[in-house]
């Protein structure tokens, strides 16, 4: 099993983690910025954030056989915060470097007015610089936030097959399917989706325009979800081709239309700007 | 024309075989380098005879001339591009493909199968290397004449084999055998070989039995588009002319698939219009020369490299060849300085990022890489289209929002613009001087530091590069710099590695001798 994970946040795990996600399939990922559990206070906070997923994160998954990519942008729960409206101003140098493959996560977290403005600034910025976005539907209110959602998108002039509406769920697929987006799901131990309620949906919707990821981060997640969603599929009848469409040739196509992917064997050069991972190596 | 003109099916990788030869049929061409692929002729097919017979009567029907080409990927080992080859220890593997592909020419009834030998593998020598590769033709040739086809030997830049008079003295240590020949591509002769391609096509003669077709710069291995690079087309083929060339001349640009019936299209163009007077049918619809118009002032990074119409290409080209991708974003850069926030960081997707002079200074540490070069002139646009204060803000930003390379293309770019913006210059060297990064540090030790750099700095920085083992060659001006103080810290630095049982470089110790 090949498994692209198109949702996962390594900067907060473990080798461990890149030691076992190899061992179930995993070759490639995307990272898309979001915030770290905690406020950053300052626009250089997000810089530093950018080229840890530019540079360190993607020689660190090098290092373990997975190529890593990265999608960039002010997630929707720091737009809120003023202090933070000045990363607006540098996406466009981060977007426009290699190994970025989309613009995300963008989207609502409680719907403010300011959400509105860097949501659709930012859906902009993905149509000036020709790539993908990833848009985050919220945890409150999900149903209206991800119809809000939507519109925006519709309004925005990017295409819908270049947009990925993630974190979605049984109230939440059909509007989405309809729209022409592609469908993103997180597979989480106890929130979000769970991988027989995954299995489900795929017997009702089918697997064209799907994404599934592990959307694993700080909390309480685990990023061999996409193996196990694998497997609950086989389990209920797919066969390994639709595996592979789900977990692989999907994700492929969808951040594909960034021309940036890269899925050759990574090149495991084992410094980066002269510092590695070993420990009592330099 | 004595010769066909063909494409290379490694162009249409993202094709069906057969859609990729009604393509290139439709385009006017009369022949195919066929290399042999997991989705193109699979040779391990459990049912591969009739899959030839079905390619063999298609290619009959199109009135396409083919010759085998085994140059694939990922064919036999699905991780290591080109592995194995003729000189790996696994070199059967490599033989008994060769050895397929034989028959499988015989029965397409193709001019011949091309091969060429490999990297030499680490911790083999030239000697064995060769040897290997002697007896893994002689094998090969065996084969080939149990089926009656001929073989062609390509020179391959950064193989055992890489240029022509080395493909020419194996046949003659192999005794001259009858059925080995030699296949060119005329690239490799702008980018290694010492004479230019049409001395190579004469030099090869009679030997010649495949041409691939493709453009490239000096020193740089990269398949490019015809007009892109420094190749005289017309003058290659006319060579090919004057020869009696009988064989197929296959355009081979096997990263273009992504755009294959375009490129294929614009490269008929181009042949057509670089043929021998009256060869060839000229089209009357060639394009004039008029580089694309729409929107280089956007803040969009252009896509692609090869969007222009040939002749456009060769209007826009100096003596010195230009890639069309970065002459539009210099003239995008002039236009609206602010535009380069987001080439600069594209020049390595667009450009390439090979080392200059890869064969003696295979990472570019000490003279660069082609993506540097390509940021040094965005950055001169840059300087002739700003004043030095909004100059040395915005490499001090394209520096710091910079990824790896984007910083030694900043760095390097300060031995042209630097002088326009000295105080920000140094305080980006001194930056680069703190990190551990032996391509940054490199980068930043050229010839701007050489003339700004205070002398302490200067000396720390030598020093590190014998710390970081970076060959002092990439240091700039290193005869007029080296002072006495410098000879004392290298001295003691060479005391000290003494003393612990370890070697001194050799770099340090001919500072040390240069003592006058």
């Amino acid at each position: 099993m090949r498994i692209f994970d198109p949702h996962v946040h390594m900067t907060s795990r473990t080798t461990d983690d890149y030691e076992a996600m190899h061992a179930a399939g995993v070759r490639a990922l995307v990272e898309p910025a979001f915030w770290l559990g905690q406020p950053r206070t300052n626009v250089g906070s997000f810089t530093d954030y950018f080229d840890a997923l530019i540079g360190w994160e993607r020689f660190r998954a090098a290092q373990f056989g997975i190529r890593h990519h990265c999608a960039i942008a002010l997630n929707p729960k720091e737009a809120n915060d003023p202090r933070c409206a000045g990363v607006l101003d540098v996406l466009p140098r981060y977007l426009a470097k290699d190994g970025v493959v989309a613009v995300g996560e963008v989207g609502y977290d409680s719907m403010t007015p300011e959400e509105d403005e860097v949501f659709a600034r930012q859906l902009e910025l993905a149509v000036r610089h020709g790539l993908p976005a990833l848009v985050h539907t919220p945890h409150r209110d999900k149903a209206a936030g991800t119809a809000r959602t939507l519109d925006l998108v519709r309004e925005s002039g990017l295409p819908p097959e270049r947009v990925v509406v993630d974190h979605l769920n049984e109230m939440t697929v059909r509007a989405v399917a309809d729209s022409g987006c592609w469908m993103g799901f997180s597979i989480y131990p106890d929130t979000k989706m769970d991988e027989a309620r995954m299995v489900a949906l795929l017997v009702e919707y089918g697997t064209d325009r799907v994404l599934v990821n592990s959307a694993a981060d700080w909390g309480r997640s685990d990023p061999l979800k996409t193996h196990k969603t694998g497997l609950a599929m086989l389990a209920a009848g797919f066969d390994e081709s639709d595996v592979d469409k789900v977990l692989w040739r999907n994700p492929v196509e969808f951040y594909g239309q960034s021309g940036r992917l890269a899925l050759d064997e990574p090149d495991a050069s084992p410094t980066f700007e002269g510092n590695s991972i070993l420990r009592g190596g330099s | 024309m004595t010769f066909r003109l063909g494409y290379g099916t490694n162009g249409f990788a993202n094709h069906r075989l057969d859609d990729a030869l009604a393509v290139i049929a439709g385009l006017g061409y009369t022949g195919v380098a066929l290399t042999l692929d997991h989705h193109h002729l699979d040779p391990f097919a459990p049912d591969l005879p009739r899959q030839v017979e079905k390619v063999a009567a298609r290619l009959d029907r199109l009135g396409l001339g083919v010759v085998v080409e085994t140059g694939a990927r990922f064919l036999l080992d699905p991780r290591r591009k080109h592995h194995p080859t003729l000189v790996s220890d696994a070199q059967e593997v490599r033989v008994d493909f060769l050895l397929r592909a034989v028959g499988i020419a015989a029965d397409l009834g193709a001019d011949c199968v091309s091969f060429w030998s490999g990297i030499v593998p680490a911790g083999v020598d030239d000697d064995e290397a060769w040897r290997r590769m002697r007896s893994g033709v002689t094998e090969v040739l065996d084969g080939a004449a149990r089926r009656g086809v001929p073989i062609a030997l390509e020179p391959e830049p950064g193989m055992l084999v890489e240029r022509l008079d080395q493909a020419l003295r194996l046949r003659a240590e192999l005794g001259s055998p009858a059925l080995l020949g030699i296949t060119l591509d005329v690239g490799h002769c702008v980018a290694v070989e010492p004479e230019d391609a049409a001395a190579c096509v004469r030099r090869a003669g009679d030997l010649l039995l495949n041409v691939q077709l493709d453009d490239m710069l000096p020193g740089v291995h990269e398949h490019l588009e015809f007009g892109e690079g420094e190749l005289d087309l017309a003058a290659t083929l006319a060579a090919l002319d004057e020869i009696g060339y009988t064989g197929l001349a296959g355009v081979e640009l096997p990263r273009h698939s992504h755009a294959a019936p375009d490129v294929a299209s614009r490269a008929m163009s181009a042949l057509r219009e670089a043929s021998p007077k009256g060869a060839l049918h000229v089209a009357s619809h060639l394009p004039v020369g008029v580089l694309r118009e729409d929107s280089p002032n956007g803040t969009s990074p252009l896509h692609g490299a090869s969007h222009l119409p040939v002749s456009a290409l060769r209007e826009a080209s100096g003596p010195e060849a230009e890639h069309p991708w970065l002459a539009e974003a210099e003239r995008a850069v002039r236009a609206d300085p602010q535009t380069i926030r987001t080439f600069f960081p594209a020049v390595g997707r667009v450009v390439g990022r090979q080392a200059v002079r890869g064969e003696s200074d295979p990472l570019g540490v000490v003279h660069g890489t082609v993506d540097d070069v390509g940021r040094t002139r965005l950055l001169a646009a840059l300087a002739a289209a700003t004043g030095p204060e909004e100059l040395a803000a915005e490499l001090t930003s394209l520096y710091r929002f910079g990824d790896d390379a984007e910083r030694r293309g900043v760095l390097r770019a300060l031995a042209s613009v630097g002088h326009q913006a000295v105080t920000a210059g140094v305080e980006l060297v001194k930056d680069a001087l703190r990190t551990n990064d032996t391509r940054l540090v490199a980068a930043a030790l050229g010839p701007f530091a050489a003339d700004h750099l205070d002398a302490h700095t200067w000396r720390h920085g030598v020093l590190k590069c014998l710390f970081l083992e970076i060959p002092l060659a990439a240091v700039a001006g290193l005869d007029r710099r080296a002072d006495e103080e410098l000879r004392r810290m290298v001295g003691a630095f060479a005391a000290e590695r003494r003393a612990a049982g370890r070697a001194v470089p050799d770099d340090a110790l001919e500072l040390l001798r240069s003592e006058t």
